[in-house]
């Protein structure tokens, strides 16, 4: 069985889908079998990452929530389609498919308004675990606990919580780790990201963070300017490998990946 | 100058010692080197000859001040105190300069104390004594402002530099510091040297506020990471007291157990 991998912050902001793409993607290039689902249905971001838009997106998982089709089919093969860009290029031929939310405000207000059966979103999740073949199944999730934030806690083999250095981070990532315990999740994995460079004690911070959660801190990744820059056009890691925070993000991909 | 404030043990020598030698050391001060012998000689019957041994006071800040001493041989330091009563180097006097001239002027006691260097040789020249010099020739008196007039050029120069760099400082910009060169500063030959140590010091300063920002930069932070525990429990309790928690947890638990069996 392959693993599910939950990507979540306390607060919104901390680049959970840069980073949950740009793991995915690092992945994959190892030639394991990956699918990424994007669960904050409020406000889905990380298609674009994966370099789909309104017009080439097909079904989403509002879709399949909603009972118009399968799981299967709102499958997006990134591998296949996404050879325009200098990073995404390199990913032609991996095994990595993307789940895409419905970026359409229709759509988007209908959840919100008639909610939906989380336990209809973890068959799916289940499903495509098994028809895929999946070896890691990366979900994107919405800032907070909500419903479907907790089920996606739930049901994760991993769970990798990004937090920023800073108090209000500190403290709902508390709450967090908490839940993931009280949830059973058997992996948790922390990942500092945003952080000013030069401006902390990197040995400290990592001391202090792991003491504090009692889990491994597996990276802390630099504020990056340069990824609200370009990024949001391509997998910064891809497009620039020598980059500080590629070099962090390789090393949270190792973590994942060293996981039996 | 009363001699009750003169610290010991001070040497005196002979007025009428060789009035040659005096004139010829009149000429190498600032203030007299401009005078001809006639009204040199004029001065010989007042002026004083005195040493100093190093470490040793010459007169302190507050003092009563009836007379101006010019430099032989030697430096002394120009000394004040600070609010905390430690010893701040105003200025250093070597061969040729004028001590004390201020209080000659206006009557005021000692604006600052002064301390030998080295072994040092002074002249002395009474208040009356110069009084009546200036009275008799006009000319000298224009000497003498001229030399006063030099003086405050040479301070308002640096002052007009000590305001751009604080300006700049203000700014956080040191450039100038680059810029200007310390020796830029010690080879122009019109300023005092008193204008050059006030410049040499101040651009110091700047130098080391520079070091001392870019140092804080550099300073990592210590972050303390700090956890309201009694909220930390209150939102854990909040979020697992539903039905929809107790159920999840329930769900999860039978999830792993499936998946760990497929293992």
């Amino acid at each position: 069985m392959g693993k599910i991998v939950s990507i979540h912050s306390f607060r919104g902001g901390t680049g959970k889908s840069n980073t949950t793409a740009n793991l995915a993607a690092q992945v994959a290039l190892r030639d394991k079998r990956v699918g990424v689902v994007d669960t904050d249905i409020q406000s889905p971001g990380i298609h674009v990452l994966f370099g789909l838009d309104e017009k080439k997106m097909g079904r989403t998982i509002n879709d399949y929530l909603h009972g118009k089709c399968s799981i299967g089919e709102v499958a997006f093969s990134v591998g296949e389609f996404a050879a325009d860009s200098d990073g995404r290029s390199q990913l032609a031929g991996k095994k990595l498919w993307l789940f895409p939310s419905s970026i359409k405000g229709r759509d988007i207000s209908q959840i919100l308004r008639e909610g939906y059966d989380v336990n209809k979103l973890n068959e799916g999740l289940q499903t495509l675990m098994k028809e895929l073949n999946l070896d890691y199944l990366f979900i994107d999730t919405h800032p907070g606990l909500n419903e479907e934030t907790l089920l996606s806690i739930a049901i994760s083999d991993i769970l990798l919580l990004i937090l920023r250095p800073d108090n209000q981070d500190f403290q709902g990532t508390a709450v967090t780790v908490d839940i993931a315990r009280s949830l059973d999740v058997p992996n948790l994995l922390l990942l500092v990201n945003k952080a000013v460079p030069g401006k902390y004690d990197y040995d400290d911070l990592k001391a202090q963070v792991e003491k504090l959660y009692g889990a491994p801190l597996t990276s802390i990744l630099p504020l990056n300017f340069e990824i609200a820059d370009n990024a949001s056009k391509d997998l910064f890691s891809l497009r620039f490998p020598d980059h500080e925070w590629s070099k962090g993000l390789r090393q949270v991909a190792e973590a994942v990946l060293s996981i039996p | 100058m009363n001699l009750a404030n003169r610290a010991n043990p001070m040497m005196w020598i002979p007025n009428n010692m060789a009035d040659e030698t005096t004139i010829q050391q009149l000429k190498k001060t600032f203030l007299f080197n401009g005078l001809p012998d006639d009204v040199l000689v004029t001065l010989l019957d007042s002026i004083v000859h005195c040493r100093l041994s190093k470490d040793e006071i010459l007169f302190r800040k507050g003092d009563a001040g009836d007379s101006l001493f010019m430099i032989g041989e030697g430096w002394v330091k120009i000394v004040t105190e600070d609010a905390l009563g430690s010893q701040l180097t105003l200025n250093q006097c070597g061969p040729g300069e004028a001590i004390g001239e201020m209080s000659l002027f206006d009557q005021a006691p000692r604006s600052a104390g002064v301390v030998a260097l080295s072994d040092v040789t002074l002249l002395e020249l009474k208040r009356d004594a110069l009084l009546q010099l200036l009275d008799q020739r006009p000319d000298v008196a224009l000497l003498v402002i001229r030399g006063i007039s030099s003086r405050l050029r040479g301070s308002t120069t640096y002052i007009e530099k000590a305001i751009e760099w604080s300006k700049k400082i203000a700014e956080g910009d040191f450039s100038f510091t680059e810029q200007t060169q310390s020796r830029d500063l010690l080879s122009d030959a019109t300023q005092e040297d008193r204008a050059k140590q006030f410049l040499s010091e101040f651009f110091k300063m700047a130098r080391n506020v520079r070091a001392r920002e870019e140092k804080l930069k550099q300073q990592v932070e210590k972050l303390t990471l700090q956890i309201d525990e009694a909220r930390r429990k209150q939102e854990f309790e909040e979020l697992t007291s539903s039905d929809f928690y107790a159920n999840l947890k329930e769900q999860a638990k039978k999830l792993r157990e499936q998946r760990s069996d497929k293992k």
